[in-house]
């Protein structure tokens, strides 16, 4: 039996990494689905694509009305600037906060009046929005919003809508390279920050999908207002490697 | 002085933290009983520092009873409890005895259920006279986020989290706040023993290097001194604190406030 048979469903951030797989995996347990982001079309994409940058507000609520009646919104589009407070420009503010803050926030005003009843966000917040990550100070800002917008969601609309957070750790995509790009020796870095992970692997977008999943499905009709952390046990240890010990 | 005229009680009194927070406390006026299995507490010596000592396994309820007798007997009333007695077994569950669990459980969690227990009516009476009377907790880090190799203690700790929240929600409406300080790693004999330790396994690496390591990972790039943690301690026993009730306050040079650390 698929879990999201009958299911309308929104992705936002589709191209590639865990939105690509979200919207896979959303295709594969009967939804229907259509997602967003920058640009044309990737070529192999299984479901219908709308050009979109989510922080126009404007063409987002185009984009909902074309959409008409959903049941599943996924605010998976986000950007991640790498630099401290001092090194951040009005311009990697208004890129990161426009696109990871106020594009959530545009997507769930636009789309929320048109959700049917037992209807399911579900936002992509980060372990980086609880814990900091270094040289991310606004990707790690723009990710607590995300985690405050939705306790209030989750408390403004139930209980015709449920709202709830993945919070990925280091999930396998071009912005965990990005990340490691940042170290003095990729390579060592990558090794060190494996030997963290009680699970001895970093996340595959299909580890989240999985989340993504049950929380847009029945399943998860008494789950709301939550942050759903999966990074492989990361956060639930000490920063000092256990290598060390 | 900040504790002027006040009557304090410090299990562990003589170990590493404990002993810094009575030295502390003396220092601003308290008056100070420090309790511990032995003179020496932890250490190798103790020379006396005007503190009263009292012999104490707070895992037994008998001597708990006892200790507060004295205190009613020779002040009449207790202003702050500081529970800072604690063991840590450096093991897994697998290699834990169910001997080593136990115990883990009866001082750090059954010692500040038992010492709390029978110093109510003492910190009722003193609540009864000025603006609060102060319980701390030692819960630690460890309780959010495990250290590996150290299953029981985490969740003892973790268990004194909950406490503390439980006796802040009961004793509140009495003037008895509650609080807990969840240290990061402190420069102690536990923290020593943890580095040296059979569980640690050094695995080749010097205590040096390995110290090293440890400091290199805190965003502050030091571990903690049982001074940083009695200055917290003094804050919360104050009365400046007489808004603060049921928190676990993390002191960890920023260690848990990180994700990770790439430093290659």
């Amino acid at each position: 039996m698929k879990r999201l048979l009958g299911k309308r469903a929104f992705v936002t951030g589709g191209r590639q990494g865990i939105g690509r797989a979200i919207v896979e995996a959303f295709l594969a347990e009967g939804a229907e689905v259509e997602t967003c982001g920058r640009g044309a079309a990737p070529e192999d994409l299984p479901c219908p694509w709308h050009s979109l940058d989510v922080s126009d507000g404007t063409a987002v609520e185009a984009v909902a009305e074309a959409f008409g009646e959903i049941d599943i919104l996924v605010n998976n589009a986000g950007i991640q600037v790498e630099k401290t407070v001092i090194e951040s420009t009005d311009a990697d503010w208004d890129l990161v906060v426009g696109t990871n803050a106020r594009g959530v926030f545009n997507s769930c005003r636009a789309f929320l009046p048109r959700m049917r009843r037992g209807g399911s966000i579900v936002n992509l917040g980060s372990i980086s929005g609880q814990l900091a990550d270094p040289s991310m100070a606004l990707y790690c800002a723009s990710k607590a919003f995300v985690h405050a917008l939705t306790r209030s969601i989750a408390v403004d609309h139930g209980p015709d809508i449920r709202c709830n957070a993945i919070c990925p750790g280091w999930i396998e995509t071009g912005m965990l390279e990005a990340g490691f790009a940042l170290a003095k020796d990729p390579a060592r870095a990558m090794e060190d920050a494996r030997a963290r992970h009680a699970t001895g692997r970093f996340g595959r977008p299909e580890d989240i999908a999985a989340m993504a999943v049950f929380l847009a499905s029945d399943e998860a009709a008494f789950a709301t207002g939550q942050l759903f952390t999966i990074d492989g046990g990361l956060t639930a240890a000490s920063p000092l490697n256990p290598g060390l010990f | 002085m900040r504790l002027e005229g006040k009557i304090a009680f410090v299990t562990g009194g003589r170990g590493g933290i404990g002993r810094a927070v009575v030295a502390r406390f003396l220092r601003e006026g308290a008056v100070v009983y420090a309790a511990d299995l032995s003179e020496a507490g932890s250490l190798d010596r103790h020379d006396a520092d005007g503190s009263r000592f009292l012999r104490l396994d707070v895992s037994d309820e008998a001597e708990c009873i006892a200790a507060m007798a004295q205190v009613r007997a020779e002040s009449g009333h207790l202003d702050i409890l500081v529970n800072a007695a604690g063991i840590e077994i450096e093991k897994t569950i697998e290699e834990t005895s169910l001997d080593e669990w136990n115990r883990s459980f009866a001082v750090n969690v059954t010692g500040t259920f038992l010492t709390s227990k029978h110093a109510l009516p003492l910190l009722r009476a003193a609540a009864a006279e000025g603006p609060s009377a102060s319980i701390v907790n030692f819960g630690s880090y460890d309780g959010f986020i495990a250290d590996p190799g150290l299953a029981s203690y985490c969740a003892t700790k973790g268990a004194v989290h909950a406490l503390t929240r439980a006796m802040a929600c009961d004793h509140g409406p009495e003037g008895i706040r509650v609080n807990a300080i969840c240290p990061g790693y402190i420069d102690t004999p536990m923290l020593q023993s943890f580095f040296t330790g059979e569980g640690s396994g050094a695995g080749g690496k010097s205590i040096g290097d390995l110290q090293q390591a440890v400091r290199d990972v805190h965003p502050l790039r030091s571990y903690g001194t049982p001074e940083d943690i009695a200055n917290l301690v003094t804050w919360l026993a104050s009365d400046e604190a007489r808004y603060a009730s049921g928190q676990l306050w993390v002191l960890d040079g920023g260690l848990s406030a990180q994700v990770q650390q790439m430093k290659v």
